[in-house]
C-alpha cells in the first residue's frame, strides 16, 4: 500500500540567543503513523513539535502539512490539535465542555457537538465524568480529556508533547497501551514526543532519534534497537557494549585483535568501525567454549537478571619510585641568585633526543634572582651524554656564572608489554624535593611528565594509550628523604553481560554470541 | 497543635478587642438613645425611622451608590486594558508599568487629591489648555464629574493591580491550547482569558466600591461642600451636630448594605465556575 506523507519537514534550522536548536531538520511523517520523537532533553524534539503547532517560528526551512505549505499559519488555522505536556485543561470549564471547546469554536449545532464529546467520552472510558469539575480529576484522568479535548476535533494529525511524564509508572504503562489502542481506534497520525526510550520502543511505529538539533536515526523499534546508526544511538537505546573494530570484508570483522563473522556488509575495505553487542546477547559459557574469554569483574542483581562485567583484555601497569629530596639549591657568591635542578633518568634509547630544552625541563633546573624572586634564563648546559648505560655530569650555569651540577642516569629501562591489549608502557624513577610537589597545580599531570610516563600501541608506536595515576600518598604529608611508590595504568576492555544465570566474580569465563548479534556501525557522522 | 492553637488566644483577644468591641459599641450606640453616658442607655430604632423616612437622607444613600458604582465601572473599564496591556508586556517592562501604577500612592491620599483643585478649577490646568483649544472653560470644580474624576484616580490603582495579578497567574499553555483547538485572538480572550480573570476582577471591584461608597474627603474637598455623601453625612453627625447615636444607625446601615452587595457579587463568582466549587489540588493516580 503507498501511504501518503502528511508531514514534510524541510530543512528546518531554528536558534535561541544564538544558540542553535535545530540544525537542518529533514523528516517526512506518513498518513496513520505512531511518530516518537525519542532524544535527550534539550535536543530540540519539543521544538520541532511546537514548530509543528505553530507555538514557534522556524528561522529557516519550511513545513509542509498534506501538501501544502503552512508555516505563516496561525496555530488555529493548522488542522492538527496538540496534547500539551501538563494537559493545559482549562481550570473554568467542566470535562464536558473542555472537550466540547473546540466544537463550540467551530459554532457547531448542540446537538451535534454533544453526540460527539459523547462518543469521545466512550472513546477514553470516562462516560458519566461529563459535569466533573477538571481540577477534581486524577492525573490519569485529566491525561484522558486533554486527549479528547484534541481528537474531538477529528485533526489528521494529533501531536502529544511529553504527556506521560507527569504520570506514575504504574500509570504511564496503563497509558501507553491506552495511547497505542487510541491511535488504532481512529486511525490517524500521532507525533508523540518523549525522552524515554522504552516508551518509545513500546508504543512507536516509527522512532526518530534526536540529538543536539540533529536527526541521528530513523526506523522501527527493532532497526533502532538492532541497527542503531551510530554510537550515539546504540547507547541511547538500550545498553551496550560498543568497542572499536575494523570491517576486513564483507561478513568479516576484526576487534579485540580477533576476527569475527557477522552479518553486515556493504563497507569499504579494511574501514574502522564500532561493533555493537547487546548486553543480552552474550552468553556466559565454560573458558574452552567461548569465543572470547575473560574474568569476571563484578555481579550486580537487577531483578530480572545479573548484569556481569568481564574483562576480556586487562590493563597494563607499571609502578615507579619518586625519591622525595632536600632541596639544594646552589647561591651565587653574592647572593643574588640561585640556581637549582634534579638529577633525572633517561633510556638509551632515548638519548639522541636529549637537547637542551629537555634536558632543562626533565632536570626541572631554574634559577632565580633571592630578592625579586624572578626567574633567570639558564643560559649554558655543559654536558655530555652518550648512548650508553652511565652517569654523565650535567651543568647549568646563569649568565652571571652562578653554576649547579647534577647527574643524568642513561639507563635501559624495560617497558611493560601487554601482548592481549596490544599496548606498551613506560615509566622512569624520579627525584623530587618537598616544595616542588607541593607547588604542582595539577600533581597527576605534573607526575606523568616527572616520570616521562607514555603509553603506546604496540602496533603502532606514534599511536599513544591513555595512562591513568594512581598513589596512595597524601601530597600534603610528604617527608624529605622517604621514597614513595607511584603506578600507571591503563584500563582494559570489559563486557557488560545481561543474563540470569549466577556467576562468581573473579571465576574465568568464555564469552559467546551469534554472528548476527555483532551490528557493525559506520564510524563517520549520521 | 493544640499547643500552637493556644499561641493565638492573646492575638485573639487583641484583635476582638481592637475590631469587634468598637463595632459592637457602633451598635449600641445605633440602638440607643442620646445621652451623655453610656452606662443608662434605653433601647430605640428612632435613628433608623429617622433614616429611612428622611427623603433627604435617602437621595445621599442612593447618590453614594450610585457614584461609587460609576466609579467601579469606569476603573473596570479603564482598568482591564491597562492591566492586559501590562501582563502582555515583556517582564522588564511589566515591573516598570507596575511601578508606575503603585508610584502615586506613595504620597498622601489627601495630598493627590487636593492637587486635583488646583488642576480642575477655573483658572488650572485643565481649564488652560481646553481654553488654548478654543473650547471655552470649562468650569467642573465643585460638580459630580470632579468628584467622579477623583474617585477614580484615588481608587483605578487598586483595580489595575488585582486585575494584573490575575493575568499574570494565568499559565500561558492554556492560551497555547486555546488557539490549538481553533480560538482566534477574540475568541480565545473571551472564552479563556476573561473567565479566568475574574477573581482579579472580583476583587478589583471590591476594593474600588467598598471605598468610594463610604469615602468623605474626596467629596468634600472637589465637591466643595456642595455635593454630599454618606460619608460626609455620618461625619456631620459626628463632627458637627455631635448626635452619635444617629451617626452610629447610619454606619450600621452603610455596614448591612455593603455587606449583603458583597454577597451578591461573591454569589456571581460562584455561578461562574459553574458551581464546580473551589480549586483543589490534583491528585495523582
Amino acid at each position: 500500500m503507498e501511504r501518503k506523507k502528511i508531514i514534510e519537514f524541510r530543512n528546518i534550522t531554528k536558534s535561541f540567543d544564538k544558540q542553535i536548536t535545530l540544525k537542518g531538520v529533514n523528516l517526512d511523517i506518513y498518513e496513520n503513523e505512531f511518530v516518537t520523537l525519542l532524544g535527550p532533553s534539550g535536543c530540540g524534539k519539543t521544538t520541532l513539535l511546537r514548530i509543528l503547532g505553530g507555538f514557534l517560528k522556524a528561522d529557516e526551512g519550511s513545513v509542509i502539512f498534506d501538501g501544502q505549505e503552512i508555516s505563516d499559519k496561525p496555530p488555529y488555522e493548522r488542522e492538527l490539535n496538540t496534547v500539551f505536556q501538563k494537559y493545559a485543561l482549562f481550570p473554568h470549564l467542566s470535562v464536558y465542555e473542555n472537550i466540547a471547546f473546540g466544537l463550540k469554536i467551530k459554532k457547531l449545532s448542540k446537538d451535534v457537538i454533544d453526540q460527539k464529546v459523547m462518543k469521545m467520552l466512550k472513546l477514553i472510558s470516562m462516560e458519566g465524568f461529563e459535569n466533573k469539575n477538571i481540577t477534581l480529576l486524577s492525573g490519569g484522568q485529566q491525561q484522558r480529556v486533554a486527549i479528547a479535548r484534541a481528537l474531538v476535533n477529528e485533526p489528521k494529525v494529533l501531536l502529544l508533547d511529553e504527556p506521560l511524564a507527569a504520570l506514575d509508572l504504574k500509570l504511564r504503562k496503563e497509558m501507553q497501551y491506552e495511547l497505542k489502542r487510541i491511535q488504532q481506534e481512529v486511525g490517524i497520525t500521532f507525533i508523540f514526543v518523549t525522552h524515554d526510550q522504552e516508551e518509545a520502543l513500546t508504543m512507536s511505529d516509527k522512532i526518530v532519534v534526536m540529538n543536539k538539533g540533529e536527526i541521528q536515526q530513523i526506523g522501527t523499534p527493532e532497526e533502532i534497537y538492532n541497527e542503531p546508526a551510530n554510537t550515539y544511538v546504540a547507547n541511547f537505546i538500550g545498553e551496550s557494549n560498543i568497542l572499536p573494530g575494523i570491517m576486513l570484508d564483507d561478513y568479516k570483522v576484526r576487534f579485540d585483535d580477533k576476527v569475527f563473522e557477522c552479518v553486515d556488509y556493504g563497507f569499504k575495505e579494511n574501514e574502522p568501525v564500532d561493533v555493537v553487542i547487546r548486553p543480552e546477547d552474550i552468553d556466559i559459557v565454560p573458558v574452552e567454549q567461548g569465543k572470547m574469554t575473560g574474568e569476571v569483574l563484578s555481579v550486580l542483581f537487577k531483578g530480572v537478571h545479573y548484569e556481569i562485567i568481564v574483562e576480556t583484555v586487562p590493563g597494563t601497569k607499571v609502578t615507579v619510585n619518586m625519591n622525595v629530596i632536600r632541596s639544594l639549591e646552589e647561591t651565587s657568591a653574592d647572593g643574588t641568585e640561585k640556581i637549582n635542578a634534579n638529577n633525572f633518568y633517561v633510556d638509551v634509547e632515548d638519548v639522541g633526543a636529549l637537547d637542551e630544552k629537555e634536558i632543562i625541563a626533565r632536570s626541572n633546573a631554574m634559577a632565580w634572582d633571592t630578592e625579586t624572586d624572578e626567574y633567570i634564563s639558564i643560559a649554558n648546559i655543559e654536558c655530555e651524554v652518550l648512548p650508553e648505560i652511565g652517569q654523565y655530569p650535567v651543568k647549568f650555569s646563569t649568565p652571571k656564572g652562578t653554576t649547579v651540577e647534577r647527574i643524568i642516569s642513561v639507563v635501559n629501562q624495560p617497558f611493560v608489554k601487554n601482548e592481549k591489549a596490544g599496548e606498551g608502557i613506560m615509566a622512569f624513577n624520579f627525584v623530587k624535593s618537598v616544595d616542588e610537589i607541593l607547588e604542582s597545580q595539577t600533581l597527576d599531570t605534573d607526575i606523568k611528565t616527572w616520570a616521562n610516563a607514555q603509553g603506546w600501541k604496540l602496533s603502532d608506536e606514534n599511536q599513544s594509550v591513555d595512562i591513568s595515576v594512581d598513589y596512595d600518598f597524601d601530597p600534603e604529608k610528604i617527608k624529605e628523604g622517604k621514597v614513595y611508590k607511584i603506578t600507571f595504568w591503563t584500563t582494559g576492555r570489559e563486557f557488560k553481560i545481561h543474563t540470569t544465570d549466577f556467576t562468581e566474580v573473579g571465576k574465568e569465563v568464555g564469552l559467546n554470541f551469534f554472528p548476527e548479534d555483532i551490528h557493525v556501525m559506520s564510524r563517520k557522522a549520521y | 497543635m493544640k499547643k500552637f492553637s493556644n499561641l493565638a488566644i492573646p492575638y485573639i483577644a487583641w484583635a476582638a478587642m481592637m475590631l469587634i468591641f468598637p463595632m459592637l459599641l457602633i451598635a449600641m450606640y445605633s440602638f440607643t438613645e442620646q445621652g451623655n453616658s453610656i452606662v443608662s442607655f434605653s433601647f430605640t430604632l428612632d435613628h433608623y425611622k429617622k433614616f429611612f423616612t428622611d427623603p433627604d437622607f435617602l437621595i445621599v444613600l442612593w447618590r453614594s451608590l450610585w457614584i461609587a458604582l460609576k466609579t467601579t465601572l469606569i476603573c473596570l473599564l479603564l482598568g482591564y486594558p491597562l492591566a492586559y496591556f501590562i501582563a502582555k508586556s515583556e517582564e522588564k517592562v511589566q515591573n516598570t508599568l507596575v511601578l508606575m501604577v503603585t508610584i502615586p500612592m506613595w504620597i498622601n491620599m489627601l495630598v493627590r487629591t487636593y492637587a486635583w483643585i488646583g488642576l480642575l478649577s477655573p483658572d488650572g490646568l485643565f481649564s488652560m489648555i481646553l481654553g488654548f483649544w478654543g473650547l471655552g472653560e470649562v468650569d467642573i470644580l465643585y460638580t459630580e464629574a470632579s468628584v467622579l474624576i477623583g474617585m477614580i484616580y484615588n481608587f483605578l490603582p487598586f483595580m489595575i493591580l488585582q486585575i494584573n495579578t490575575s493575568l499574570c497567574k494565568m499559565d500561558n499553555s492554556l492560551l497555547e491550547a486555546s488557539a490549538d483547538l481553533g480560538g482566534n485572538q477574540v475568541q480565545t480572550f473571551v472564552r479563556v482569558i476573561l473567565p479566568l480573570s475574574v477573581p482579579g476582577i472580583i476583587n478589583g471591584i471590591t476594593l474600588v466600591f467598598l471605598p468610594a461608597v463610604s469615602s468623605f474627603f474626596i467629596p468634600k474637598l472637589l465637591g466643595g461642600g456642595q455635593y454630599f455623601l454618606i460619608g460626609n453625612l455620618i461625619e456631620n453627625q459626628f463632627i458637627t451636630v455631635g448626635e452619635w447615636n444617629f451617626g452610629s444607625a447610619i454606619s450600621m446601615i452603610m455596614a448591612i448594605i455593603m455587606m449583603l452587595l458583597m454577597m451578591a457579587v461573591r454569589n456571581v463568582e460562584l455561578k461562574n465556575e459553574g458551581g464546580k466549587g473551589k480549586k483543589v489540588t490534583n491528585e495523582e493516580g
